[in-house]
């Protein structure tokens, strides 16, 4: 399998505090790795440094064999981020924050479109739909709209530009059971009738222990510093309960 | 169907379609007659005039700039907060005076504030002579009103539940009052009060070009006799005064003030005043003060017999307005789309401060060297001197605002420009164009400078009507200029309170 990212020797200080410590792992294709780790464990600081928008102290981070600020935009393209916060675009429609995740493949003129709404919705529909939103919230804005249907959006922004690497801060926040599992499967599957070509590798950050199934690897970081790095397969009980 | 959406970051860059007519008109009026004087101009700025006597005069000038300023400053800051509370309703609600008092006072301030201080001015001048008090009166007026209104607003937040705890005590009205005023007020001068040395220090530089004295007055003589090195030497003066004060009003914003200093402060405030107005009643009671003014029949509206073009005037005041509020609103947001590249935006901050020192007189001056008197050009001096101002707002706050989105859409691969736009300026459009409706109604006060520069609109005609002692001709022009200034006024409220 090929590496898509290694991570040598990462730290992270911040004020001081060690956040992040000596963390050393490589990301290969196609795997589908499970953070885990207790709140404050160093999972979100984790992951700003996978996609480049956080520093680390020191170490070294080499995505695609480069480091973060030397990769050009097509190869920015190829990652995906959901966000524990969101980062959803207030003043926006559900559906054209939706369409926010394609801006990276278009030109200026498109950022107006989609502004002045009048840019193709088709794409942010077919996301949505697997999504499981409703239509009567594609046009609302996303100040009015629940917290589940805001963490759906945030996700069906992220697959609308088909990424190669998606990493997710706990994604199924807000989400009932069924929808968990639903959306986890789709990650997991890729498999869907609306053509979305789903992220080949992931690292999604989860709280519940439950859905670990259908994972390929499990990553355990405590007091910043990896505690587990095992295959799903080859996890045990008490290694969980290490983590935690 | 899709429904067209406009929402507050497209209409923030929509008014730059002003261009299209003005860029033709000045196309049309362009001519390379001044190149050389531009030239002198612009290498001037870099080898300004620097010997014992021309420091000598600047430092003299500078010190009548700041007295000017600030006793103005003081005045308006004193008597703004007293009109301030006579008409907030809290006023009303603790002393027992008809509220018709609130609704006349506030009539009256609302006149005064649109009337720029440069009409005040060539009115006093006119009435009384050039005098260096005059200038401090003329920025007093509309000053003392724009003050009333900040604070009279931030007094009506004042909730009813402290009102109801404070009433509920039984005390004294009046301690009553002083004590429900005085916390929100002394914020206020704090931070609005500051904020308007600097717009007093701006006016009286401008003023000064009119005779009143100070550094607009070395400014615009050196300026006449095409002495640039010497006038680059005066804007060098007056942007380390502008500088400097905010530096030290900086300082007092952060720090409590000691007790003494406090006392010192109030102290020097009173004598002031107690000087200026002694100062107006002997004007007042003076014979500077023409007999044939107030009495005479010609002040009384004669519609039949109005100035030349008087209706065209009104009309380029208008359309003045519009463009110069149009260019000052959507210049700022195009050139930080552009690049967000820290030399290009440094750069930006460099120009945008040199159009908010120099004065606009100066800046439609140097630009008739290569165009004709045209509403165009007196936008574009008066849209890019506001632009200075708007793009400073936008910048700082920009800079303020949580960066996350833009961190994680650039994250994916979006563009700068996109990342900015979405990630950014989208959480600033609101506040944005708020800030701009205010300061368009500030631009169509402003329209006066230009426009008597420029030979158009009503400032022109007031300038003529003004040296023929035509003083029927000057209260029509004046009603006038309140009239448009009051309308935007309005609409720019209704706008406000859209946005907010």
């Amino acid at each position: 399998m090929k590496s898509l990212i290694e991570l040598t020797n990462i730290s992270f200080k911040l004020k001081n505090i060690k956040i992040l410590n000596n963390i050393n792992f490589k990301i290969y294709e196609g795997e589908k790795i499970a953070l885990l780790g207790k709140s404050g464990s160093g999972k979100t600081t984790l992951i700003s440094i996978l996609n480049g928008t956080r520093r680390q102290t020191s170490g070294d981070i080499k995505i695609y064999g480069k480091s973060f600020n030397k990769l050009d935009n097509s190869q920015k393209r190829k990652l995906g981020t959901i966000w524990q916060d969101l980062r959803l675009v207030d003043d926006l429609s559900a559906e054209q924050n939706v369409n926010v995740g394609l801006l990276n493949n278009k030109n200026l003129i498109f950022t107006f479109k989609n502004l002045l709404n009048i840019s193709s919705f088709h794409k942010a529909h077919n996301c949505m739909e697997l999504c499981q939103l409703n239509r009567s919230i594609y046009s609302k804005n996303i100040k009015s709209i629940s917290g589940g249907q805001k963490q759906r959006i945030a996700i069906s922004r992220s697959i609308i530009h088909e990424p190669e690497i998606l990493f997710a801060d706990e994604p199924f926040n807000n989400l009932d059971p069924k929808l968990c599992f639903y959306l986890k499967n789709l990650f997991i599957s890729r498999l869907n009738n609306y053509k979305i070509e789903f992220p080949n590798t992931i690292l999604f950050s989860l709280h519940k222990i439950d859905l670990i199934d259908g994972f390929t690897r499990v990553i355990g970081l405590k007091n910043g510093e990896i505690c587990l790095d095992t295959k799903r397969d080859e996890l045990r009980e008490s290694d969980l309960e290490n983590i935690y | 169907m899709q429904k067209f959406k406009l929402n507050h970051t497209v209409i923030s860059f929509l008014p730059i379609v002003v261009f299209i007519p003005i860029t033709y008109q000045l196309i049309n009026d362009f001519h390379l007659g001044g190149l050389e004087l531009f030239i002198d101009f612009v290498k001037s700025a870099v080898t300004p005039k620097v010997n014992k006597e021309i420091i000598n005069i600047s430092l003299t000038r500078l010190n009548e700039t700041i007295i000017i300023s600030f006793i103005s400053w003081i005045i308006s800051i004193i008597f703004g907060t007293i009109f301030g509370i006579l008409t907030s309703d809290i006023f009303y609600k603790l002393i027992r005076i008809p509220i018709f008092v609130k609704y006349l006072l506030k009539f009256i301030l609302n006149i005064i504030r649109s009337i720029h201080e440069l009409v005040w001015c060539l009115i006093l001048i006119q009435i009384f002579g050039i005098n260096i008090w005059i200038g401090i009166l003329a920025i007093c007026f509309p000053f003392i009103a724009i003050n009333a209104k900040v604070i009279s607003e931030q007094l009506e937040m004042i909730s009813v539940e402290t009102i109801e705890s404070i009433t509920s005590l039984n005390g004294d009205n009046l301690s009553s009052l002083v004590t429900l005023v005085w916390s929100p007020t002394i914020n206020i001068i704090k931070n609005f009060g500051l904020y308007r040395l600097e717009c007093s220090i701006r006016s009286t530089a401008i003023l000064g070009f009119f005779g009143i004295g100070g550094i607009g007055t070395s400014i615009f003589l050196s300026f006449q006799a095409l002495n640039f090195n010497e006038m680059w030497t005066y804007l060098y003066f007056i942007s380390f005064l502008i500088l400097f004060s905010k530096q030290i009003l900086q300082q007092f914003k952060l720090k409590r003030l000691n007790l003494n200093f406090s006392i010192l402060i109030i102290f020097v405030s009173l004598i002031i005043t107690f000087f200026s107005f002694c100062f107006l009643i002997y004007l007042l009671v003076n014979n500077y003060y023409p007999s044939n003014f107030l009495f005479s029949k010609t002040l009384f509206l004669n519609f039949f017999n109005l100035p030349e073009n008087f209706l065209k005037s009104i009309f380029d005041t208008i359309i003045l307005s519009v463009f110069a509020s149009a260019i000052a609103i959507s210049i700022p947001p195009i050139l930080l789309l552009i690049s967000q590249n820290k030399y290009f935006i440094i750069t930006l901050r460099l120009i945008a401060f040199i159009f908010r020192v120099i004065p606009p007189t100066i800046i439609i001056l140097v630009l008739l060297v290569f165009n004709q008197p045209s509403l165009s050009l007196a936008s574009i001096t008066l849209g890019f001197y506001n632009a200075g101002i708007t793009f400073k707002l936008l910048n700082d706050n920009l800079s303020e605002i949580d960066r996350n989105n833009f961190i994680a859409f650039k994250s994916i691969g979006i563009s700068n420009r996109s990342s900015w736009l979405i990630g950014l300026f989208i959480k600033q459009s609101k506040s944005y164009l708020s800030y701009c409706a205010y300061r368009s109604d500030i631009i169509i006060r402003e329209t006066t400078i230009v426009s008597i520069v420029g030979s158009l609109g009503l400032g022109w005609q007031l300038k003529e009507s003004l040296s023929s002692f035509a003083w029927n001709e000057v209260f029509i022009i004046v009603l006038s200029y309140s009239s448009i200034a009051i309308i935007g006024e309005l609409i720019n409220d209704k706008i406000k309170s859209k946005l907010i």
